[in-house]
């Protein structure tokens, strides 16, 4: 079997992002929930670094696409609309809570000057 | 009649020194004199100039748009038991006279909000791009009502106590407009309109919402609506 220069960078560079993870789960930097998934997302990267055709023909296969490419793209376009609702729903938490802290920091400096007039 | 000591004029405003204090001294020479400013985050002298017109101020110290800071003065008044507030828009656009229309109209239906709208007797002058903006609007907000309102996106409304106690406004930009009627139909609270006039200048026309905010506004009104109705209560 025949090795491309990228099926050895990236499962090398996954390995290091998966060591990164657990690193920062060990100083409680990040959640079990949150290492776990990272590490998943990234050993499935690098596993398919190792195995693209294999893998891309079994997800042809398993939800009878055409052909592995059109695996691949149906399959990244999938990760890109979950990131982006992802992103779209830590955005407007952090913008509520931004407003929330905005309010009640005007309202107790209202009250503040209520109590002095 | 309500007496006009027992209204207070809530004005949201950002970046509006050019006009505030004229905005401001209208609505005292209308003959009400409780007018609190939410100023939010302004940059320029908006805090200062309404003060030295004689409204009260409250400023965000950051700008978190005119949702936030209509529901800043909502909690406000809650805390200082307001029996009613007027909303109006700090642009200039807005009659303070008509506020007595809303006042009118209160008596008569004793509906816990009253919108001013636009669209009863229509204004000369109100450009065709915002007539159209509203009438999406209204569809939008309509579709999700239990009655039809001719202006759903009005910054001039009136609530009562049980209105200024129930609602809890959650959307930062201009979407609030559609939320404070979709929330006050959940929570029984009723509502009726009464004709207002607007005047719009180059200046108000620059300050309102533009067809990418709304946009954005839309967006987050159908995001709140449907993955968390449960927000929208």
């Amino acid at each position: 079997m025949k090795f491309e220069v990228y099926q050895i960078i990236v499962p090398l560079a996954s390995l290091g992002f998966v060591f990164n993870l657990f690193r920062r789960f060990l100083k409680s930097k990040a959640s079990w929930q949150e290492a776990a998934l990272g590490a998943a997302f990234w050993l499935s990267v690098g596993i398919f670094a190792l195995f693209p055709d294999a893998i891309s023909t079994a997800l042809a296969d398993l939800f009878g696409i055409k052909s592995n490419i059109n695996a691949i793209i149906f399959f990244c376009l999938g990760l890109i609309f979950f990131f982006q609702y992802k992103l779209f729903f830590m955005l407007k938490k952090s913008q509520m809570a931004t407003t929330e802290l905005t309010r009640k920091i005007t309202l107790q400096q209202a009250e503040k000057e209520d109590l002095q007039s | 009649m309500i007496p006009p000591e027992q209204i207070w004029i809530i004005i949201p405003a950002y970046n509006e020194g050019p006009v505030i204090e004229q905005v401001v001294s209208k609505v005292r020479e209308s003959g009400f004199p409780n007018i609190l400013v939410i100023n939010d985050g302004s940059k320029d002298d908006t805090a200062q100039q309404a003060r030295s017109a004689g409204a009260k101020v409250l400023s965000h110290p950051i700008n978190r748009g005119a949702g936030a800071a209509a529901q800043t003065g909502l909690s406000y008044a809650r805390r200082r038991g307001w029996l009613y507030v007027v909303q109006i828009d700090a642009d200039g656009q807005h009659h303070p006279e008509d506020i007595y229309r809303l006042v009118k109209m209160q008596k008569e239906s004793n509906a816990d909000i009253i919108l001013g709208s636009r669209f009863l007797e229509p204004s000369p002058g109100i450009p065709p791009t915002r007539i159209l903006y509203n009438r999406i609007s209204n569809i939008l907000t309509n579709t999700f009502c239990r009655r039809s309102y001719s202006d759903t996106q009005t910054g001039f409304r009136m609530l009562n106590h049980r209105a200024i106690r129930n609602l809890r406004l959650r959307l930062d930009g201009f979407g609030y407009c559609s939320e404070m009627i979709v929330q006050a139909e959940e929570k029984g609270l009723t509502i009726a309109e009464a004709p207002i006039q607007v005047t719009y200048t180059d200046y108000s026309l620059n300050k309102g919402q533009d067809l990418v905010m709304g946009i954005t506004t839309a967006v987050d009104l159908l995001w709140k609506l449907l993955f968390y109705p449960s927000k929208m209560k």
